[in-house]
């Protein structure tokens, strides 16, 4: 009983914590629920790049799309319109401003080295090494715990970079952004692999410096700079009227939803839908905390959700009414009504489990979105059917009789007039240990 | 009951005993639909058997300058009235005007954004948009008329498939670790039912109704894929259960039949749950979440039925036809 009693002041605290959550953190919604901003790029020519390709453009929206969307779900849009222009819509964001700094900068990025002028001055010179040799670059730290800007180029760039560093070895190499010098390491030694570091010298980068480094090598792993020609915000995709009524009529069926749990399993019913309503706070705290963007085809992963935590909810009260039926007594019951459950439970939402993990890696950008939440909400959902269910369950009921079986929806007569009770014997003992 | 042990308080259904019933109907429930989608296969064009919208073939966006504020209820009207001039699903998106960027005519508060089907050079679609416009706003002012791609592209929708195919694999697997393969093939088989009976629904009402499959439809298929496995494992789980108290008592037959009858009460009030909120979707809900919505009321239904009279069978008729070569041999 004493267990029972903490983990419902944990159940408690975690529906607080949720609050907390739901309060403090911003809601984000997509594009076609909320709208956002809209921008359109234009693709700029490079001494290197002539002309923009098809093939540029393709890789031009990779690059942006690999920027924007960091949890791989259609959080924003990038199209192609045109030959050489990407429209990208982000969601949420109405401030243009705003809109701005989250697409980064779109200028390129390129590698220079150091060379002597013709009056001993010392100049930078083109290496054929820009933005678009460069796969990644994040924040780290080293073994002393200074913050670090680590280097990751692709293939292209990892050869070039080998040979640039093998010829370079105790000399600088700068890198220019948008024309300006951002830093000027030294290289040590020849680096091979396509993996750099770049610290900050003996006192180290600030916490600051070294995020703008990242952000800037970010950006720069551009194929062609582009610049900014449009700008505007936008209404969401689905329609606002069309969003308004689907958020009346959500509402309406939940709330039925709810009511019909009581009506078919009254005390039990009721219990599950103070759970259900829990499991959402909790789901809707995850999402925000994460941060989830929330599409249409992500709501309709959350409602399919919730509809597996009914579900669940379903399977155990009609398995303690079987229980019950079979004249088993109450704590018996409710314990196999969880127990026998549990099995169909666990091996349905396994399947759903492996199923959103597979369209989540593979899947394209709406179908990662249902995946995510969908994977997300079963997980709780498990946590929330039964942990919390059961909890308040046994907090009611505690070990006593059933004295009013119309509590459960059944009928004084119908307790222990169904079928033998040769089925739970094997595990009664169990059942009867109050844990 | 003549049997002399019933675990069962109520036998409503009999699976075992009218199986080709059952399996009929199940053919019979598939039939129009596979025939919707061969006629559609070979009647549409670039043999695609559903209708698609923009979503996968891209069209036109034509962009309206007007000088009024737009409400929620005028952005329905303009869809209707847009639907009443024939022109089918169109995507409608308010863009708020930017006054720095509206540099010839900054009287222009906000943009009216309608995507479409492909236009092309017909000028009398044009204006027929603009007249429908013209109703309401004051000299609607075309911006332009752009074309744009599918954001759901053939790639997006073979990568889809590929992902598609390897869950069913994993659940396969999973359900043959679990159960059998024979349970794991049912499962599947019945997954292949509800996806091919709403698809064929879909070919069926883009046919006679011009209906259209967005980006959404792949998200629906989804959903009701992930209700279908739910609901033949639960019956699934009931006969494992069942058959390690009562194989040596009873029959697989009256097994599967007691199974299904334990569970039949949660089935139908599990779907009954989903169906009260898709319900009130359809009729409360928007426009444009409409056929979205359909095709799960559509999926979980059929869901429901198949986990109940064709998985169920599949597993009673392949176990009957084992012993059946035991016996034989």
């Amino acid at each position: 009983m004493k267990n029972k009693i903490i983990l419902f002041w944990a159940i408690v605290l975690i529906v607080i914590a949720s609050i907390v959550t739901i309060c403090v953190k911003p809601t984000k919604l997509g594009l076609d629920l909320v709208g956002g901003s809209r921008l359109v790029l234009e693709a700029e020519t490079t001494k290197d790049i002539a002309t923009i390709t098809p093939d540029v453009m393709s890789r031009l929206q990779f690059a942006i799309e690999n920027r924007v969307n960091k949890l791989g779900v259609a959080e924003t849009v990038v199209q192609q319109v045109g030959d050489k222009r990407l429209l990208i819509e982000i969601p949420n964001v109405t401030d243009l401003k705003e809109a701005k700094a989250f697409l980064g900068e779109t200028a390129q990025l390129v590698f220079k080295k150091e060379a002597v002028g013709k009056d001993g001055e010392q100049v930078w010179e083109d290496v054929g090494l820009t933005g678009q040799d460069l796969a990644k670059s994040t924040l780290s730290t080293d073994q002393t715990g200074q913050w670090v800007v680590s280097l990751e180029f692709n293939a292209a760039g990892s050869k070039k970079f080998a040979d640039l560093t093998k010829a370079l070895v105790g000399k600088q190499m700068a890198i220019f952004f948008d024309g300006e010098l951002q830093s000027a390491p030294v290289i040590r030694e020849p680096i091979y692999g396509g993996k750099a570091q770049i610290s900050g010298g003996d006192s180290g980068f600030e916490y600051a410096e070294a995020e703008r480094m990242v952000n800037l090598l970010n950006a720069g792993a551009l194929p062609v700079p582009a610049k900014i020609v449009e700008e505007n915000t936008v209404g969401p995709t689905l329609g606002a009227d069309s969003i308004a009524k689907s958020k009346f009529a959500g509402a309406v069926g939940l709330g039925f939803v709810m009511l019909f749990m009581v009506l078919v399993y009254r005390l039990p019913g009721l219990i599950a839908d103070i759970a259900l309503i829990i499991y959402s706070l909790m789901l809707f705290a995850l999402f925000k905390a994460i941060p989830v963007t929330l599409t249409l085809a992500g709501i309709a992963g959350f409602i399919l959700s919730i509809g597996m935590a009914v579900d669940a909810n379903i399977l155990i009260f009609e398995r303690m009414k079987e229980e019950l039926r079979a004249g088993r007594n109450l704590f018996t019951a409710i314990n196999s009504g969880f127990d026998r459950a549990f099995t169909s439970i666990f091996d349905s939402n396994m399947t759903t489990i492996i199923t959103s993990v597979i369209l989540y890696m593979l899947g394209s950008s709406i179908v990662k979105g249902f995946a995510l939440t969908l994977a997300i909400g079963v997980v709780v959902s498990m946590f929330s059917a039964i942990t919390i269910t059961k909890n308040f369950m046994h907090l009611i009921f505690g070990t006593g009789e059933l004295k009013y079986p119309a509590l459960f929806g059944l009928k004084a007569s119908e307790i222990g007039k169904a079928y033998e009770a040769t089925e739970t014997k094997r595990e009664n003992a169990r059942f009867g240990i109050l844990d | 009951m003549a049997t002399s042990i019933n675990i069962t308080s109520r036998h409503l259904i009999d699976i075992v005993k009218y199986r080709v019933v059952w399996l009929c109907i199940t053919a019979m429930l598939l039939l129009p639909g596979t025939i919707g989608l061969i006629w559609a296969a070979i009647h549409n064009e670039h043999h695609i058997p559903l209708k698609v919208g923009i979503d996968y073939t891209g069209g036109t966006i034509l962009q309206y300058g007007v000088k009024e504020d737009i409400s929620n209820t005028a952005l329905g009207t303009i869809r209707t009235n847009l639907e009443k001039a024939g022109l089918e699903n169109p995507n409608i998106q308010i863009i708020h005007a930017n006054a720095e960027n509206q540099k010839e005519n900054k009287d222009i508060k906000n943009i009216i954004s309608i995507r479409t089907k492909f236009i092309g050079q017909e000028t009398s679609t044009v204006n027929k948009i603009t007249e429908v416009l013209s109703q309401d706003y004051q000299n609607p002012d075309l911006i332009s008329v752009s074309s744009v791609g599918p954001t759901l592209g053939k790639e997006l929708f073979k990568n889809s498939l590929i992902a598609l195919t390897l869950a069913f694999l994993g659940i396969t697997i999973y359900l043959t670790v679990r159960f059998k393969f024979d349970y794991a093939l049912a499962a599947i088989l019945g997954i292949a039912h509800d996806v091919l009976f709403v698809t064929g629904a879909f070919a069926l009402l883009g046919i006679f109704y011009n209906v259209q499959v967005d980006g959404l439809f792949i998200t629906a298929i989804l959903t009701v894929v992930g209700f279908s496995v739910h609901d033949t494992i639960v019956v699934f789980d009931r006969v494992r259960e069942n058959l390690r108290y009562y194989s040596k008592k009873m029959s697989f037959g009256e097994i599967m039949n007691a199974s299904v009858n334990q569970t039949l009460a949660r089935s139908l009030n599990t779907s009954l749950t989903i169906l009260i909120t898709l319900l009130a979707l359809y009729f409360f809900g928007g426009v444009t979440t409409k056929d979205f919505v359909l095709a799960m009321i559509l999926g979980i239904t059929i869901g429901t039925w198949s986990s109940i009279f064709f998985c169920s069978v599949l597993v009673e008729f392949w176990e009957d036809k084992k012993k059946k070569a035991v016996s034989a041999a």
